[in-house]
Order: structure tokens, then sequence, then C-alpha cells
């Protein structure tokens, strides 16, 4: 019996008042059907590296590669290792699965990715991620939470109902994602392979009466209940759905993607996915000692790869792969330079990666700068805001409009087009290029940016070594045309620095040194 | 709170309805609890402090008032004699029954396997011993303190853990000074790579941000209000040279940690505005006492570790009210006693606050697992393979509820005590509270399965001990004193009495008891009133409430 593996369904019995809820599925099951907007029936898929992934071990730019010789000897990649995807980047060894997805045009690698003022505690960067915050803001709730606020008000209260039926949000493992906070109430329902979903106790009332004792007591209640009518329709789901692929063995990540897989083609309406891969903290034995094609990272490395090379051949075979987008993210990069520990320690950007069919296949951002000499605390540098991607995503994957998403996001972002449009087949929008120059470089107390604007809103900020902003000069719309523009330094401290320019879709950091 | 009041001016008024129901604790300070010591005062202190206490422990705790019982709960007689080997043939060096913790480790059996069931046994084992103290709840506050993981030696573990069990309650400063060259501390944060030429920070890093002073609001470029990114590099110099001795070492005994004067950085360090511009002169194996020292006379350290204590031991929330009236004269106390934590905890135990409300924490697994055996005097019985074999039975089950001692997923500890805004809630979702609820139907109806020994609840044993367990409603409020925090409404009583004897009048709960009392040998009368008893304990156990302490 196939269902056993997943959950066990030993005594599945449901009480008085989750029959209610069963029968208002069951009504919900025949009138639905014409209901459901087909362009309603996205799923995305998270796929969170917990601990912060070294970005420049994962996707490397070989056209640093003798500064990176410098900065991390003892850890690098054999340049002739590395699966090439172009004359300057290519995919760690391992990564063969991301090499292939991004052969077969179904992966997008958005470079650089972080956000200004990097924090470098995992915790408070984890929550940044998900919640979507500014560096220095702390909100309660996460990304997705707001999204599903916007179009659910009142839930958990009423939920689940005839038209949703189904958890929004499902995390994998033992601990909902916080990227799924609400306002009142987290919308990601867990899910684990080894789980006994068993039906719960709902309490005779008590006593209600405003304390914490009662507001506790109402988030246990609010669990059962969900529990017990969210439970019997997963397990109809997966019991429908199946797997069409051999999924990697011993690879947790792949089990995991699995089960997403066998409940989106068993007909699960759920919006999100969570599924999670920890270990990527190497500050030690990241690679063994002189054999740096091996180690801790090469491990996570293969199974990410295979486990999402495996997901997205699942999809396809089950003919689902057009309704489903994944992305990689993790807290932060890691440090340039090596430790002597063959690790490497907190740093601040790293590419993130988007799969599925209906990705516009591509780079996004270029390569990051390695800098000779390099400081130590030296971070790559952000291209993109983390929130551009999620924006993107709002907007193009789940159609969310331009007001939605910036109350979600709580402001405006750069869009960046690595989804097309799947029903035409083509790009939602052309990238062009953004070339500038800086002179004289290394500047004393001034340095002059030029650039060719396209005449959108341009932000130009100056950011140091370990990620901080510390100069904003522009942050307004320029008009289309060669643009020059004085920046003094005479505030800033002698030192590296990188200048990024946004604007548009467009993006570009560059290094300059202040004398 | 700042956090919160930021969140409601991002949201608007249009949610406000919506908003995270969340709670404080009433607005009762810390100064002395004066209304009345009944079951209920004692029974909540003892669930806070203890795992699990019976009925006639909480009689006897009534009985002798408050400061008496806080006064037993904070004194610690010897620690129990350390972990041996159950059953592990192959240790040249550890016959059966003797102790591993002072014997080098065997690589070529392996003998770290046997050894890490030996300690994941023992040590749940201490918790389901219902010793009558907070020493156990307090080792474990200790150890989601200063965390340390990954660990492949037994042996460092055991180190580590037995400086907290020996005294639980000693001084923060000295505990501090004995973590930063912990054998299993210098591994874990990598303390044993860092030296003068390639200075590691994480020790460094994670000794501010979460064992002593905490991370502030930024307040600038590297700079978080309490310490700056400049003396995390500054202490990561002054901790150089020191490392770990006798890791998975077959020719060492005793772990313990070494300085290399050569791999110390002796040039001076200078900490930043934020600890007054001190500096550190080279002290070498000294030098590491004077940082700890100057660290310490920032007031900060003390509010930072009132907070997790209040945390660990009262509730999640803490508003500006709690912050003054609770956090802040509890750090006075601990800097008035030179950070000797005994004072501030007896001041928070017998306070107004403590018992303004009952409930309000949700148990965290290992709570809910050895409490459950505890406060219904389950125990623990057979020889010493079965012993432990039990014993472990149960800290796996811990695990699988997302606990599992010397496995901490983070160095900041359990999310359950610091991560907004779910904190204690992050226990409990559609896995986690099924499991919960097999486990304590196992409990109840003769079903866990430990590996060699069936261990249930002797539910008449229980009841024996009640005040008056022949009257139906004494019973049932008797077990809800010892198993829930918050008296029944008359609605739970009257269903849970129709649980019991449906649709019958109370005597006759009283004529079948009594008959079960008089003719003890009657298997049929015993087993009537045998599976009444285990229906109530068995929904009691499942009821949501049951999940808070």
């Amino acid at each position: 019996m196939k269902r056993r593996t997943f959950i066990q369904t030993g005594s599945l019995m449901t009480l008085p008042v989750l029959l209610r809820g069963m029968e208002v599925t069951a009504i919900a099951k025949s009138s639905l059907a014409t209901l459901v907007n087909p362009d309603d029936d996205k799923v995305l898929v998270l796929v969170q590296l917990n601990g912060g992934n070294d970005g420049l071990n994962t996707f490397i730019p070989l056209d640093q590669y003798d500064a990176l010789v410098k900065a991390r000897a003892n850890i690098l990649l054999p340049e002739n290792e590395v699966l090439k995807t172009s004359q300057i980047n290519g995919f760690h060894k391992s990564l063969a699965g991301f090499d292939q997805l991004y052969k077969d045009g179904l992966m997008s690698v958005v470079q650089s990715v972080g956000y200004p003022n990097q924090n470098r505690s995992h915790f408070r960067s984890t929550d940044i991620w998900t919640t979507a915050s500014d560096s220095e803001q702390y909100i309660t709730t996460g990304w997705l939470g707001r999204y599903f606020d916007l179009n659910y008000p009142g839930y958990p209260d009423g939920y689940p109902n005839a038209e949703n039926p189904d958890p929004f949000a499902i995390t994998l493992g033992f601990v909902v994602s916080e990227t799924c906070q609400g306002q009142a109430s987290n919308y990601s329902f867990t899910v684990n392979s080894e789980a006994d979903i068993k039906s719960l106790n709902e309490t005779v009332p008590g006593n209600s009466d405003g304390s914490c004792f009662s507001s506790e007591l109402s988030y246990l209640k609010d669990v059962v209940r969900q529990t017990n009518a969210y439970s019997s329709q997963v397990l109809e789901a997966f019991d429908k759905g199946n797997n069409l692929v051999t999924y990697a063995e011993d690879n947790n990540l792949a089990a995991q993607l699995k089960i997403v897989a066998n409940l989106i083609s068993g007909g699960l309406r759920t919006k999100i996915y969570v599924v999670s891969q920890g270990g990527y903290d190497t500050h030690a034995n990241q690679v063994v000692g002189g054999e740096p094609v091996t180690g801790t990272h090469a491990e996570l490395l293969a199974s990410l790869g295979d486990a999402i090379k495996n997901f997205q051949d699942d999809l396809v075979a089950l003919g689902i792969d057009q309704r489903v987008v994944g992305m990689t993210f993790s807290e932060f990069g890691r440090r340039i330079k090596a430790n002597d520990s063959f690790g490497t320690d907190h740093g601040t950007a790293a590419p993130l990666f988007v799969f599925g069919s209906c990705v516009n296949a591509g780079i996004y951002g270029q390569n990051p700068q390695i800098s000779d000499p390099l400081d130590n605390e030296e971070g790559v540098p952000m291209q993109y805001d983390f929130r551009s991607v999620y924006a993107s995503l709002l907007m193009d994957w789940f159609k969310t409009p331009k007001e939605g998403i910036e109350q979600v996001l709580f402001r405006e972002f750069q869009h960046i087009p690595f989804l097309k449009d799947c029903a035409i087949g083509t790009g939602t929008e052309e990238v062009s290029s953004l070339e500038l120059t800086l002179s004289p470089n290394p500047a004393q107390d001034y340095v002059n940016l030029e650039f060719d604007s396209n005449g959108k809103l341009a932000d130009v900020d100056i950011f140091d070594v370990r990620g901080y902003v510390v100069k904003s000069v522009s942050s307004r719309t320029i008009g289309e045309g060669p643009v020059t523009m004085g920046i003094s330094l005479q505030d800033i401290l002698p030192g590296l620095y990188f200048v990024r320019v946004a604007q548009g879709n467009r993006i570009r950091t560059q290094k300059f040194v202040r004398m | 709170m700042q956090r919160r009041s930021f969140l409601n001016s991002l949201s608007g008024s249009k949610n406000q309805k919506n908003a995270v129901k969340s709670a404080v604790m009433p607005p009762l300070g810390l100064e002395k609890f004066t209304g009345p010591w009944t079951k209920q005062h004692s029974a909540h202190l003892l669930r806070r402090t203890v795992f699990g206490a019976e009925y006639h422990d909480i009689a006897q705790f009534t009985a002798q008032g408050m400061d008496k019982s806080i006064d037993i709960l904070t004194n610690f007689g010897p620690v129990a004699d350390p972990p041996v080997n159950y059953d592990f043939e192959s240790d040249p060096k550890v016959p059966i029954g003797a102790t591993w913790v002072n014997k080098g480790h065997d690589p070529v059996n392996n003998t770290n396997n046997y050894r890490y069931r030996s300690l994941f046994g023992w040590t749940m084992g201490r918790m389901m011993a219902k010793e009558m103290n907070v020493r156990e709840k307090m080792t474990l506050f200790w150890h989601n303190h200063f965390v340390v993981s990954d660990i492949n030696d037994a042996r460092y573990y055991y180190k580590y853990i037995d400086t907290f069990r020996q005294d639980p309650l000693g001084n923060f400063k000295e505990f501090a000074k004995k973590m930063t060259i912990d054998p299993a501390m210098l591994r874990y944060l990598n303390g044993n790579q860092n030296t003068k030429n390639a200075p590691n920070e994480n020790f460094a890093r994670e000794l501010l941000e979460l064992f002593t002073i905490g991370k502030g609001p930024i307040a600038g470029p590297g700079d978080y209000t309490h310490y700056t990114e400049v003396d995390v590099l500054a202490i990561a110099r002054v901790l150089t040279g020191w490392t770990d001795v006798g890791f998975r070492n077959p020719n060492v005994d005793l772990v313990t940690s070494t300085f290399r004067p050569n791999q110390h950085d002796i040039t001076q360090k200078k900490l930043s505005h934020r600890f007054n511009n001190a500096t550190i002169n080279n002290g070498g194996a000294e030098e590491y006492k004077t940082l700890i020292d100057i660290i310490f006379t920032q007031d900060e350290v003390s509010r930072f570790i009132a907070r997790k204590l209040y945390r660990w031991f009262v509730y999640y929330q803490i508003d500006a009210n709690i912050e003054t009236t609770v956090i802040e004269p509890m750090a006075q106390i601990i800097r008035d006693n030179g950070y000797n934590l005994k004072p501030a905890l007896v001041a928070l135990f017998s306070s107004a606050h403590f018992y303004s409300d009952f409930g309000c924490m949700i148990k965290h697994p290992l709570d809910f697992v050895a409490s459950a055996t505890n406060q219904t005097g389950t125990k623990v019985t057979g020889d010493l393979a079965q012993q432990y074999n039990t014993w472990n039975s149960f800290f796996q089950f811990g695990a699988l509820l997302q606990m599992r001692y010397f496995d901490i997923p983070s160095v900041a500890g359990w999310k359950a005590y610091y991560q907004e805004p779910l904190f204690y809630q992050t226990w409990i979702n559609s896995v986690t509270l099924p499991l919960r609820k097999s486990y304590t139907d196992a409990l109840t109806t003769t079903n866990l399965n430990t590996r060699g020994i069936r261990l249930d609840i002797d539910v008449l044993a229980v009841i024996k001990g009640f005040s008056n367990p022949v009257d139906i409603e004494t019973l049932i409020n008797d077990l809800a004193l010892v198993l829930l925090a918050k008296p029944l409404s008359e609605n739970q009583l009257a269903t849970l009495k129709e649980l019991m004897i449906p649709g019958l009048p109370d005597y006759e709960w009283t004529v079948e008891y009594e008959d079960h009392l008089a003719n003890p040998t009657d298997l049929n009368l015993r087993r009537s009133v045998e599976g009444k008893l285990r229906n109530l304990f068995n929904y009691m156990m499942k009821m949501p409430e049951y999940q808070l302490c």
C-alpha cells in the first residue's frame, strides 16, 4: 500500500465538528470546477538552502578565476571541473542537474542577489529574506503571508471553505515556513513523509478571557481544526496523484520534492510549497583538503542539482510543468576569501536559481568582480535586490497587480524578466545591458559616473565591502540619453567600494577605489 | 514593544481586527506575591520548574508554602552517577556497568556510537527521574543558551553539560569564561582554528550576539548598539591560541583545552566605543578572562540574560511594561549579586508577576514527554540495559517532536525561544500535534513500545493518592490539577463526567469504585474501573489544554 510510506492512516477517524468541514468539501468538489480560474492554478516551489550558500563555488565566474585563486586557492574548484555555461561562467561540477536544465532552457540564474546593508547573522538575515523587510526593519509577517492576506482576509477564521478546501501553502518537514506567516496566522500546513496524521480532539469550550493562556490555547485549537480538515484533502490528493520518474535515493530534498510533485498531480490546489536543504554553513571543511572537487559543499550541490532535475523531469512527465516554477534562496552568500579551515565565513550576495518550463532561461546580471588585493571582510556585492525577484514572481507568475505587489513588498522593485509567458513562449520583456564607466579610478574626492539612461527611475548607490550602503547618490527618473554624474567622495573613508546602478530591468555593479 | 508598534504602523488600521492574537502577562511586577498560596499556585510553580509533579508533590508544596517550596527547588544535591556502558562489549577500556566519560575513544571498535546511546539515554533518564528541583530545566536552559552541536565525541558533550548540571544556578560570568575555552565550544564555533595568522571570528560574534550582550538595533554600519564589528574582530584576536585536546583520541582519557602561546596574537586589542574604547593587552592564557570581565561591565548583559530566563520560565511577550517592572528589576538583582543567578530566579519565582496567569507556555517536546510519565508516577524499571533502552526510546520521541538534546538546529538555540512571532507555537503544527497525541494515546492505552519494557500509566495507582477518588467530580478535578494548568470549566467537567459514566448519576462511579476497592483481586471489577479511568486520562491528555504549562 503506497500511501503507507507517506502517511499512516491507521486511525483516520473524524470528529463531529470536522464532519461539517467534510460536507462542505464534498459540495465544493462538484460546483467548484467551473469557478476555478485557469490562470489561478500556478504553483511556486521555494527551495530554502539553510546556512548561507557559497555562491562563488556554485556558479563560478571564470573571468575572475585568477583573482579567485588568490582569494580561495584552498577551496577553489579546478577550472577544468567547471561545467561551463559560457566562456565566462559555469556551474560547479556537482551541479550537472542545473547544467542540463540550463542547457534545456529551463533555468535562469539571477546573479548576486542580496539587499542593502547586509546583515551577516543567520537568523536576522533569514528573517529579512522570509519577511522581505529592509535590513533595519522588523516585520513579523512573511512576504507570502502578506500575499495571502491580500487575497484571503480573515484567515484562518472560516477556512477551509468551499472555495478554498486545500491548504494555501505546504511546508515539507516539521515546522511551518516563516515566508507564509500572515497577520493572524501562518498559511502553511506542515506535511512530513513520516507523518502520522490522525484526527485530534477538539476541546470542549472552556474559558476565553483574552489572557496569554487563551491566546496560546486558541492557537492550539486552530492547529487541531486545520489539521483535521486539511489532512483528508492532502491524503486524497496524495492517493490520486503519482510520480513518473525515479528520484535520487538518499536525497532528502528529492524525497520532499517527490511528495510535492505527487500532491500537485493529485489535484491539490495549494499554491506554495516550501522545501529545504540544510548544511550550507560551511565555516570549516567545505571541501576536503587538497581535493576541492569533493567535500561537504560538493555533496550538498549534488543533492540539490539531482533533486531539482528529478522534480522538473517528473513535472514534465506528469504534464503539469507549465503550472510550476521553483526558486532557490539562501540567507546570504559567503566571504570571498576562504579561511584556514577549508571553509568560508558569512558573506553578502549570491546567485539565485529559478527553474521550470516557464522560465525565460538566461543569466541575469554580470559576474561578480573579485578584487585583488582583497579585503578579508569582503563579500560579493549585491546586484539585484531579492525583493526584485519576489516582485517579478508576483507580477509574472501570480499576475498580482502593481498595487498588490507594493502592498506585499511595501514599495516598488525592479522587474527582472526571468519568466516568460508560457502560452506565447516569449519573454515578458527584453533585457538590455547597462554599461557604465567610472573615472578616475582610483578616485580621490570625486568620481565621475557615466552611463546611457533609458529614461526610467535610476537608483545609484555606493556600497562598502561588507554590503552597507555608504552613500545614496540618486533615486529619481533620468531622461533618456547619456548621463554623467559627478559623485563627491569627500564624506567617504579611503577604501574599496562598489557603485550600483539599477534602472528599469538593467543592473550594473562596478568597483572603485577611494584613495 | 517597539517591533509591535512598528508592525501596527505598517499594517495601518485596515487589518487591525486580524492582527496576531497575542497577549502579554498581566501588569504585575517583580514585587513579592502575597496572595493566598493554593494548590493551583504550587502546581504552577512545579510545572514551570520541574519535569512533571504528582498529586502528592503538589499537596506537599502547597502545605509547606511558597518560600520553603522555592528554597527546595533551588537547592541541589549531588549529581547522579555518570552514564555507563550498558551493552557494548568491545570497548577495551570500559567494561559493562562502568562509565566511559573519562576513557579514550577507541576508533577501531567505534566506541562513540554506544557512548552516544548511553549519554542520550542517561540524559533522558535525568529528566524522567523527577528530581524535585530546577536542575534539569536550568541545565537545558544553559544548553539552549550556550549552544554546542555536531561534536563526534560523547565525552565532549558530557564534560560540557556537566558544567551546568553541577551548578545550575551558578554564576553567568563564570559560565561565559568556562564556555569560552570549553573543548566542545572550541570545536563547535571553530575557536580551535582561531589563530593569530588566521583569526576565525565565529565564536567572537556569537559570544556577543547570542551568549552575553545581544544584538541591539543597527545604529550605523557595523554598529549594533551594544557592540560593533570592530569588537567582533578584536575579540577573535583576544581568543586566538586556544584549542581542544583529546578529540576522538584513544590515548587521551580526559578531554580538555589548552593554550598555545605561539598561536596567540600578542598585540594590543582595542574595543569600540560601545565598550568605552577599552584596550586589552597581551595576557596570554588569562586574556580571555579580562575580556569577559569587560563585557560583563555592561549592564545590558544582565538585561539580556534576564529576558532569556523570562522566556524560558514565564512567557515570550515582553512589552515595555514588563521590561520596566520585571526585566529591569531582575537585571538589577543579577548585577547586585555579581551575576550569580539564584537570587534573581528566586525573586522571579516568588513574584506577583509569576503567579498572575497560568498555562501561558506551550510545553516543549522534552517537557511534554518527561512530564507525562512523571505526573503519573510512571517509572522506568528493569535491568541496566532495559532502563537505558527505555530512556532512549523516550529520547528519540523527543527528537521526533523536534527537540533533540545535543543537536540544537542553530547556534541561537531552539526557535521557540527567539523566533517572532510564533515563539512557543513553533513546536506545534499539523505534524507534531498528531505525534504528541499518539504518544499520550500509547501511554494511556498500553501500546507504548519502548524496546523491551512496556510502559503504561497505572491509572488506579495514580488516583489512589488523590484527595477523594470515590467522588467523581473531585477525582476529575484532582486529575485536572495534575495535568492541566487551569481548573476545568463547568462545561468541561460535565463532558468528562459524561465520558466516564454516560447518562448515569454520579454515585454510580462511587459504587463501582468502592466495589473494586473492597474486592481488589476481582479482575472484572478492576477492568471496568480501569477502563473508565483510561478513557479519562486519554481524553484529558489530548485536550489542547494539556499542551500548556
